[in-house]
């Protein structure tokens, strides 16, 4: 049993802590990636970008401020630093219900995004800067993970860090993949840098080696079974979650466990072939649609149900 | 002797009495002819053997622990500007000895029996207003008198299950009652919380010293809470009202909620129906039996009391008339921590306990009464007057720190509205070492125990010991700039001796 307001904000804290881990990865990978004068970093610069739904990713800004903006920019809600200020504002709203050990890793990460010196931090080394506020929020979610009980709040955490990934993920492939004549990704160096970007590049390399080709990259994103970043492993985790709360609800009907259960057995069903005899664009197109439901009907069954239905007589 | 283990460039430490110059006040760690006060031996020894720099070390840690906790108030500038400030704290522990806390609990004791019978007699049969105690235009005239309250049944007639009273220990040494504090008193959290700090900081000192705990507050109050439930309601689901993370209390809220166990509930998750309370939970709606509120009465219920408040629910007064909810503090306490019902204090005790006021209150001239008033503008310039309505060290005026232009002012005021003022001597409170900017110096103090009211009463062993951080000021609000700092309650006097060697 937990208050309705509890779990949304629970909910949110999930998706954007894992919001803010993504977009600090594609921050610094896409500095990375522009190290060289090349125009595969051109590339990684493009993929980050229409990534995050920058609608103009041809402006001429150079990639340290477009990082920077990702980054700092607190007047941009889809920064890491809104993110992370959103998060702990959810987190604020159930101090009760997280631990102090959780909490106080949160805290401590907003305290540094938010200090007057951040600027100057970031220019003196953003990868640095970068490469910390992700192994904060490694840690933030490590001490969540030992120190939270796995119960009905940690669920509703879980629930939204992995909606976020799922859709997070297939955007990011769905810019590289989706069939838009003359924008496939081809070249080694820009694929390594979307590897890089999903997090995935050493689990790659253990699977299917050196060879970096986009079938392969599709085939482990989209459907391995333990990968964390993959989108099968997210939704699984999705129905497993859902279907735990949905147990514990006294609600009737078609609950978002149902939805979450037919996107998992597609994925888990799906293969490769079937995915570019169809075409890789319009899967993950509704694997983010899908998602939208899912979260719409989380907020019918838990949060925002009519109070008619659950009166005592 | 304290010089020698300092650091060449840390300012020096001045802890004999001559440089820590205490004024007129009492202070409470020099005696009068510059001898340290045998309870705070140990810890004055403690403090003569860390340098400034390690001093400011400790302080720093102390106060990135509290920024880190989120134990913090929000200044807002707008935009990019918002921050977030911790509430100053102070290093050093302020230290009472056993037999003195044995007065104050005493006391407190008395004086809030006497507040509840004094409560649960005007919202009855009001036999204090017909003998004629207290005037009954005071008490029924006042503002936060709730004539909602009339005839309802209390458990245990206590009305204020929580309560704050602010002490100050005057020149002569003893404590006085400044103030009580029976609508929603915090603070309670930077008690705990001070302590956390104060045992990481002075752990040898704090150890052979022989305090009290006061750990032991949230499992207390929820025992409190759950005493005011009716006795069918086996296992009462318990919930904190909160206004929400905009308050400025919402930490204390949380903390509470978060180690008592229970929910922590705002307005919205209220839902009366029937006359009964649930609260929306991800499950369907779940009963509610106890309401720790710290919303003001004002905003529990827009249907009863103020209409355009979200911050409640509405109905929640008539679940509670109804005996199916319990609201603690009781809406209507507020009448009895009135400014001006305080000056009649002693003789509330004396009318319902037949005894005289353990704990004194500091004289008090009602400017309602006509020849006190002209006493009062007559001496403006020696005298605090405050607005009776106003809390947190708003609407008051400190006559002998004011302006002649000031005074004027207050003149006009008190003259327009003579009912809404009462005026006090100024008090010297006593003085504490404090760590301002790497030296010790005195600043005054006072004491907020906390007192729980339900079955039982019990004085927590402890209390908020709150800092006036500029020189020579006597407000120590939090809203004007003051700060706070442990206070540890001897278990036994004795211990205090032959303890000066004592480290961490």
């Amino acid at each position: 049993m937990m208050l309705a307001r509890v779990a949304d904000s629970l909910y949110w804290l999930g998706r954007y802590i894992e919001r803010a881990e993504h977009l600090s990865r594609l921050s610094s990978v896409m500095l990375n990636a522009t190290l060289d004068q090349t125009d595969s970093g051109v590339q990684a610069v493009w993929i980050a970008l229409s990534a995050v739904g920058e609608p103009d990713v041809s402006s001429a800004v150079g990639s340290f401020e477009a990082a920077e903006a990702l980054a700092l920019d607190r007047s941009d809600p889809n920064s890491v630093v809104s993110s992370l200020a959103r998060a702990r504002e959810n987190a604020r709203q159930v101090r009760d219900q997280i631990t102090t050990e959780t909490w106080e890793r949160l805290n401590l990460l907003y305290l540094k995004v938010t200090d007057e010196n951040a600027r100057r931090d970031f220019a003196e080394g953003s990868t640095t800067f970068l490469q910390d506020i992700i192994a904060d929020l490694h840690l933030f979610k490590g001490a969540a993970d030992t120190t939270m009980s796995h119960g009905e709040s940690w669920r509703f955490m879980m629930l939204g860090m992995y909606l976020e990934r799922a859709q997070l993920v297939s955007r990011l492939l769905e810019v590289c993949f989706a069939e838009t004549p003359g924008r496939q990704i081809n070249d080694h160096i820009a694929l390594v840098s979307l590897l890089r970007m999903a997090c995935a590049l050493e689990p790659y390399l253990r699977v299917y080696t050196a060879e970096i080709e986009p079938r392969h990259i599709l085939e482990f994103l989209v459907f391995d079974e333990d990968f964390p970043r993959s989108i099968r492993f997210a939704t699984s985790q999705i129905e497993a979650n859902l279907s735990v709360l949905a147990r514990r609800s006294a609600s009737e009907g078609a609950g978002p466990e149902r939805i979450a259960g037919r996107l998992k057995a597609r994925l888990q069903f799906a293969d490769i072939n079937e995915l570019e005899n169809q075409g890789a664009g319009a899967l993950l197109t509704s694997v983010v649609n899908e998602c939208a439901r899912i979260h719409e009907a989380i907020y019918e069954t838990f949060v925002a149900y009519p109070l008619e239905m659950r009166l005592p007589a | 002797m304290a010089a020698k283990t300092q650091d060449l460039e840390a300012p020096a430490l001045p802890l004999n009495e001559a440089a820590y110059l205490p004024g007129v006040a009492y202070d409470e760690m020099f005696a009068p002819g510059g001898a340290v006060r045998p309870h705070y031996d140990p810890l004055h020894a403690r403090m003569s053997t860390l340098g400034g720099a390690e001093l400011a070390g400790r302080q720093q840690t102390l106060e990135r622990s509290f920024l880190l906790q989120g134990i913090t108030f929000t200044v807002y500038g707008g935009g990019e500007t918002t921050t977030e400030r911790i509430i100053p704290t102070d290093l050093f522990p302020r230290i009472i000895p056993a037999q003195e806390w044995a007065k104050i609990e005493a006391g407190l004791t008395q004086r809030l029996l006497a507040l509840n019978l004094f409560l649960a007699d005007i919202y009855g049969e009001q036999q204090i207003l017909m003998d004629g105690v207290v005037p009954r235009e005071l008490v029924l005239g006042a503002p936060s008198y709730r004539r909602e309250m009339q005839h309802i049944f209390v458990p245990h007639k206590a009305y204020a299950n929580v309560c704050g009273s602010d002490l100050i220990r005057c020149q002569d040494g003893q404590f006085a009652v400044l103030e009580d504090n029976l609508r929603v008193p915090s603070g309670v959290s930077y008690m705990l919380a001070n302590r956390d700090a104060a045992k990481r900081t002075f752990p040898g000192t704090y150890r052979a010293a022989g305090v009290r705990p006061v750990e032991r507050y949230p499992d207390l109050l929820l025992a409190t809470l759950k005493s005011m439930s009716p006795e069918w309601r086996p296992n009462p689901q318990v919930v904190v009202l909160t206004p929400g993370v905009y308050n400025s209390a919402y930490y204390e809220h949380a903390y509470l909620a978060r180690l008592m166990g229970v929910p922590l509930v705002e307005g919205r998750d209220l839902v009366v129906h029937d006359n009964m309370v649930y609260m929306r939970t991800t499950t369907g709606i779940r009963r509610v039996d106890v309401i720790y509120r710290r919303v003001d009465d004002d905003y529990i219920d827009p249907l009863t009391f103020r209409r355009n408040s979200s911050l409640g629910a509405a109905g929640l007064f008539n679940a509670y008339r109804a005996g199916n909810v319990v609201i603690c503090n009781a809406p209507g306490t507020g009448v009895a921590d009135d400014k001006a019902v305080y000056a009649y204090v002693p003789e509330i005790i004396r009318y319902y306990l037949g005894e005289d006021a353990i704990l004194p209150n500091i004289e008090t001239y009602l400017c309602r009464e006509p020849a006190q008033l002209s006493f009062v503008l007559a001496n403006l310039d020696k005298l605090v007057v405050k607005a009776v309505g106003a809390s947190g060290g708003y609407g008051m005026l400190v006559g002998p720190h004011a302006s002649q232009k000031e005074r004027d002012d207050f003149a006009l005021a008190i003259k327009a509205d003579p009912e809404n003022y009462i005026a006090q001597p100024t008090i010297q409170l006593s003085t504490a070492p404090c760590l301002v900017d790497g030296r010790i110096e005195p600043r005054h103090v006072d004491l907020r125990p906390f007192i729980l009211s339900g079955e039982k009463t019990i004085v927590t062993p402890g209390a908020l010991t709150r800092v006036a951080l500029k020189r020579g000021s006597l407000v120590v609000n939090s809203s004007q700039g003051g700060g706070s700092k442990d206070t540890w309650v001897l278990a036994e006097d004795h211990h205090a001796n032959g303890l000066g060697g004592a480290r961490p």
